[in-house]
């Protein structure tokens, strides 16, 4: 494999005897560890979010601003806005599910939808800042908020990366229906993004 | 300057002065006043400056190569291997040049610690001021805590698992060389914003950073935070390669019970690190974001909670101790083992009492937490869950322990360490028992028996290993031995220092003196000027040690690929070893740490011109080995043999000879070599004249072989090593020496495991005889065999009787004088006086020693009698019959 662009950016030295032998690919084994770090991140986060709202204040919730008024938040508008991030999965499942059928226009098509709905996500989310009507400096409660959806906008704007290379490539025609560990990887990540932002709309809209 | 360190310097401060730019136009844009704030910028600065380094000194090249969409090569090894010492300040990619770049990088870290934990002890020397006041005293503190933590005593075992473990496994390299080039990387970045915070006002609130009091103080306050984060990434980055290596890499036969307990210790620790250092990043980012924007997360009238702080930073913490632990389990299993020549006890418990400690690690936390206010309810089983991981803990102890008990010990450096680790840790472990026991924490807690207890861990439990693994590895990174009674010296000050230094701050914290203070009462005088002595100590060992390492790197004597006899796969490549470490991924057939079993291998190492083919071993490197009053000897065999298992070796016997008799030399040579024909292993040898240093040496200088095994008896009875002949020719020829120890009656007695021919000789009067050893020698001289010479005695009633025991002491005398006769000529031989007749005692011999010829000898005619029994008795056993004339005595 001499200059096979289509793998992943580090790929190791004897992995084609080894990787198989195992049934075990080193790129994806790596990214689901990586994930799991990543998801202890969002679980420190969530028990410093757990910690201010049933800590020591022991004030009424939501918490109230310093104007007096209790703390909204937008519950209707995110749920929609949820419901295309959870979309934007299932449809990079269907461009998957086309390159692995051959189809690399599926391909193509699933991920720009997947694209698109993932920047839909992120506009959505800043409208949604600029209108909240308070800032991370309000109280605790409030930079506990900008702090989850902040680290969850950042990674979807990584998985944006991500997918966007992917898509790229995709153009270049380095995925095959066996050979496309990078967009594997990369999809895994999005999964996990979309996951993270149902935990965080149930934790921290909803209840 | 090379080309890549411009770059770095260059992107670094384009980096910084991007983020100057940046911050003061969002902070214009937004119209907040000052435009200047030192905590802001300093973020800022050290995030950009720090990714502007990496991105100068290469980490991202090959990344943002694929990311443009241009073709790369998965195959381009252009970064890997170094040619000269200079490579090693640049990127690179080989496993092995990384675990030393992290070996040096975290050793300059470990000095710089080592100053500030003097500049320490030299403030508390006596009471009141010395030499620093009260804010510098806590950035010293701080400042050593932090650098000892997050970029020596975590990265350090990365660079030790980094070198050995994928050589463990039989990879070739890393699972993903570019990150781990990366993590590398992201170390010096962390330990530059730690030592950069000198200049902006150092961070005062310890390695906890606990706020309130982290949420004040200065812009260092912010690089320690942003240092954190790298060293978190660096750590992240590093254990997420060493696992995906593990579970994707290892050799073809390499099944996780065959694995090394090292690779276990890198396993579960590796998992630790995933699962628990994005804890203290989130902790870092929560405490960053209430100094630099503004967020109220500490501060509770604004409903935020100081104790969460606590519970989110020691959930990742407490399980950083068992990152800074278990590695250094990894290494002493390994050295134990090798140094006991035993079997590891209980292989089983010890990986899963690693599995078991790194569980019930995350569920401890709390019990740092004891006074700090927490949940109440909290306290009781945080308690129990401490006092539990002592179980695991040890078992562990217990089977260290187990190993050594009878095994035959040799007390080199890497032991040494090992054995003041196992004193030391257990002290530690048995003071953090106080500790986490609620009712003697809440008085123990911030006192110096907490000081006493945490180094003892950290001292014991990760310098010690440290230690023991880079005496372990030395020879294998380098090629070069550690001077050893340089590395003696080393241990034994470090281990009295540390005693000196620690021992009395147990009392001291009893007694109620706090920790973290730069002034103390003056009752503590004393007892704190002795501990500022032992930490001298400490100090002047350290420099012993790298004045070793230089003298050994520039002048050592060569390494040999073994130096330890140890078992795993790293010792069955060349040191160092080469670039991609094996030719061809080796076969694993066995476990690691089979010692003292002869013909035990772990696995089989291809041989070069077979690149790709099938497995053969047809080319074997050549070993000399020089002996000659041990050959024959058991011990010579088994060591023969228990090399030969590697597969990696021929032999080539030299035999130097001064005024012996050059015949009995030949003879003992032409016996060992049909030995070890026996047993399948082809050497050749020839007997040479002259002194044995001399002869060595030159035909190692002149043949070149891999290494040089000298067998002597041991050193008081040994006339070469009265002449100090292994230094000596190592010296000489300049190969890598080992010496092999033989005791006196093995190197005489009859070698008990061999292949070689066994002849019964049956004789009665004939024992003693000139005429029997005359005969005894020719066969031998014709084929190298075995003798056992039987006596059957047809002794006269009653036997206990005084006429029956003067003859059996008489057949005793003559056969003893036909042994040594024989012995002394080098005729493998052995013989017995038998009770009985010849009709009752050959049945009983022939059963005993399944003879392959019996050969029967008489004076006088009898041979025709005992010939009639042996005949009865053989079976199919080919039964020769020798007529010796003359009866013994008579002449």
């Amino acid at each position: 494999m001499a200059t096979t662009t289509g793998h992943a950016p580090a790929p190791s030295h004897g992995q084609d005897t080894h990787g198989k032998k195992h049934g075990l690919n080193a790129e994806l084994v790596g990214m689901l560890l990586f994930i799991g770090s990543e998801v202890m991140l969002f679980a420190s986060l969530f028990t410093a979010y757990f910690f201010i709202r049933y800590g020591v204040s022991n004030e009424v919730w939501p918490p109230l601003k310093q104007d007096g008024e209790p703390f909204e938040l937008p519950v209707m508008l995110t749920g929609i806005n949820t419901l295309i991030l959870v979309g934007s999965s299932f449809t990079l499942w269907w461009g998957e599910r086309c390159l692995k059928a051959g189809d690399r226009k599926g391909l193509i098509r699933g991920l720009w939808v997947t694209i698109l709905m993932g920047g839909t996500f992120l506009i959505i989310q800043f409208n949604e800042y600029a209108h909240l009507g308070f800032t991370p400096q309000d109280r605790a409660f409030s930079g506990a908020f900008y702090t989850l959806t902040g680290f969850h906008g950042a990674h979807v704007a990584v998985g944006l990366i991500i997918l966007s290379m992917c898509l790229r490539r995709a153009y270049k025609n380095d995925f095959t229906a066996t050979q496309h560990t990078p967009l594997a990887a990369g999809s895994y990540y999005w999964h996990f993004v979309d996951i993270v932002w149902v935990l965080l709309f149930l934790l921290v809209y909803v209840i | 300057m090379s080309f890549w360190w411009r770059r770095a310097i260059v992107s670094a401060v384009v980096g910084v002065l991007f983020a100057f730019l940046l911050v003061f136009m969002l902070r214009a844009i937004f119209g907040l006043d000052p435009l200047w704030q030192g905590n802001v910028v300093a973020t800022v600065a050290g995030l950009f400056g720090g990714l502007g380094f990496l991105y100068g000194i290469g980490c991202f090249d090959y990344w943002l190569t694929w990311a443009k969409g241009r073709p790369v090569s998965s195959e381009d090894h252009s970064f890997h291997g170094v040619s000269n010492w200079k490579q090693y300040f640049r990127i690179n990619t080989d496993h092995k040049v990384i675990g030393i770049q992290y070996m040096a990088m975290t050793l300059f870290f470990m000095v710089c610690g080592g100053i500030m934990a003097l500049l320490i002890r030299t403030e508390l020397a006596a009471p009141g001021q010395q030499i620093v006041d009260g804010q510098a005293y806590n950035g010293l503190l701080s400042m050593h805590a932090t650098l000892m933590i997050f970029v020596f005593a975590v990265p350090v075992f990365g660079g030790i698992a980094n070198y050995v473990l994928p050589i463990m496994l039989g990879a070739k390299d890393m699972a993903f060389p570019r990150l781990n080039a990366l993590s590398f990387w992201f170390l010096p970045v962390s330990g530059f914003l730690f030592l950069a915070s000198t200049f902006t006002g150092m961070f005062g609130a310890a390695w906890t950073a606990y706020p309130p009091l982290a949420s004040q103080g200065t812009a260092g306050q912010t690089l320690f935070e942003l240092g954190v984060q790298f060293a978190g990434a660096s750590s992240i980055a590093t254990a997420i390669n060493f696992l995906a290596t593990i579970i994707t890499m290892r050799a073809p036969g390499m099944t996780i019970w065959r694995m090394p307990i090292l690779a276990w210790a890198t396993g579960v620790t590796s998992v630790l690190v995933v699962f628990a250092t994005p804890f203290i990043a989130g902790s870092q980012f929560l405490t960053m974001f209430d100094r630099v924007m503004g967020t109220h997360f500490f501060v509770p009238d604004q409903g935020g909670d100081v104790i969460m702080y606590q519970h989110i930073f020691w959930f990742y913490s407490h399980p950083a101790v068992y990152i800074m632990l278990l590695p250094g389990f990894g290494i002493i299993s390994e050295v134990i083992a090798t140094f006991a020549r035993k079997p590891l006890f209980g292989y089983r418990a010890m990986a899963f009492s690693m599995v078991a400690i790194g569980v019930l690690g995350f569920g401890v936390w709390a019990h740092h937490m004891f006074v700090s206010g927490m949940a109440a309810w909290l306290r009781v089983p945080m308690m129990i869950t401490t006092i539990i991981i002592a179980v695991p803990t040890g078992v562990k102890m217990w089977s260290w322990l187990a190993t050594l008990w009878r095994g035959k010990i040799h007390m080199k450096a890497p032991m040494l360490w090992a054995m003041g680790f196992l004193f030391t840790f257990l002290i530690g472990g048995l003071s953090g028992v106080f500790n986490g026991i609620v009712p003697a924490d809440i008085q123990l807690s911030d006192t110096y028996f907490i000081t006493a207890h945490l180094h003892y861990v950290l001292y014991g439990g990760s310098v010690y290993t440290i230690f023991a693994g880079i005496y372990y590895w030395f020879p294998k990174a380098t090629g070069k031995m550690l001077n050893e009674r340089l590395s003696q010296w080393h241990f034994w000050l470090t281990f009295i220092g540390t005693q000196i230094t620690f021992m009395p701050m147990h009392w001291q914290g009893l007694q109620g003196m706090p920790r973290r203070v730069a002034d103390y009462d003056p009752r503590f005088a004393m007892i704190n000027g002795i501990e500022t002595i032992g930490s001298y100590m400490l100090g002047i060992a350290t420099i012993i040690f790298f004045y070793n390492v230089v003298i050994s790197l520039r002048k050592g004597d060569p390494a040999p690929w073994n130096p330890w006899r140890g078992r795993t796969l790293e010792w069955m490549v060349s040191s160092p070893p080469p670039l991609f470490n094996f030719d061809v991924i080796p076969q694993v057939v066995g476990g690691p740490y089979q010692y003292g079993i002869p013909d035990a291998r772990h696995a089989v190492v291809f041989a070069p011109e077979q690149f790709g083919g099938e497995l053969t071993e047809d080319t074997r490197y050549p070993v000399l080995v020089v002996a000659n009053d041990t050959l024959t000897s058991q011990g010579l065999i088994d060591e023969i043999r228990s090399r030969n298992a590697d597969g990696l070796w021929s032999f080539e016997f030299l035999v130097p000879v001064g005024d012996d008799d050059r015949a009995v030399a030949e003879r003992r040579l032409a016996t060992t070599l049909a030995i070890l024909a026996g047993f399948g292993i082809a050497a050749t040898g020839r007997v040479a004249d002259g002194e044995v240093i001399t002869v060595a040496g030159d035909e190692g200088k002149s043949r070149q072989p891999y290494e040089i095994l000298v067998a002597t008896l041991p050193t008081a009875s040994s006339a070469w090593m009265r002449q100090d002949a292994v230094d000596r020719i190592r010296k000489r020829s300049g190969i890598a020496t080992s010496h092999i120890v033989v005791r006196g009656d093995d190197a005489r007695a009859l070698t008990a495991a061999s292949a070689l021919p066994l002849t019964m000789i049956v004789a009665t009067d004939a024992v003693g005889a000139d005429a029997l050893a005359a005969v005894v020698m020719a066969r031998f001289d014709a084929q190298p065999a075995r003798f056992t010479i039987i006596c059957p005695l047809d002794l006269p009633q009653p036997r206990w009787g005084s006429e029956s025991s003067e003859i059996r002491r008489q057949a005793g005398e003559r056969m003893t004088a036909t042994i040594n006769a024989l012995v002394s000529v080098g005729v493998q031989v052995q013989g017995e006086v038998m009770d009985d007749g010849p009709a009752d005692a050959l049945p009983l011999a022939i059963d005993a020693f399944t003879p392959t010829q019996i050969l029967v000898a008489g004076v006088n005619g009898e041979a025709a009698a005992l010939a009639g029994a042996a005949n009865a008795a053989a079976g199919e056993t080919p039964v020769e019959i020798v007529n010796l004339g003359a009866p013994a005595g008579s002449e």
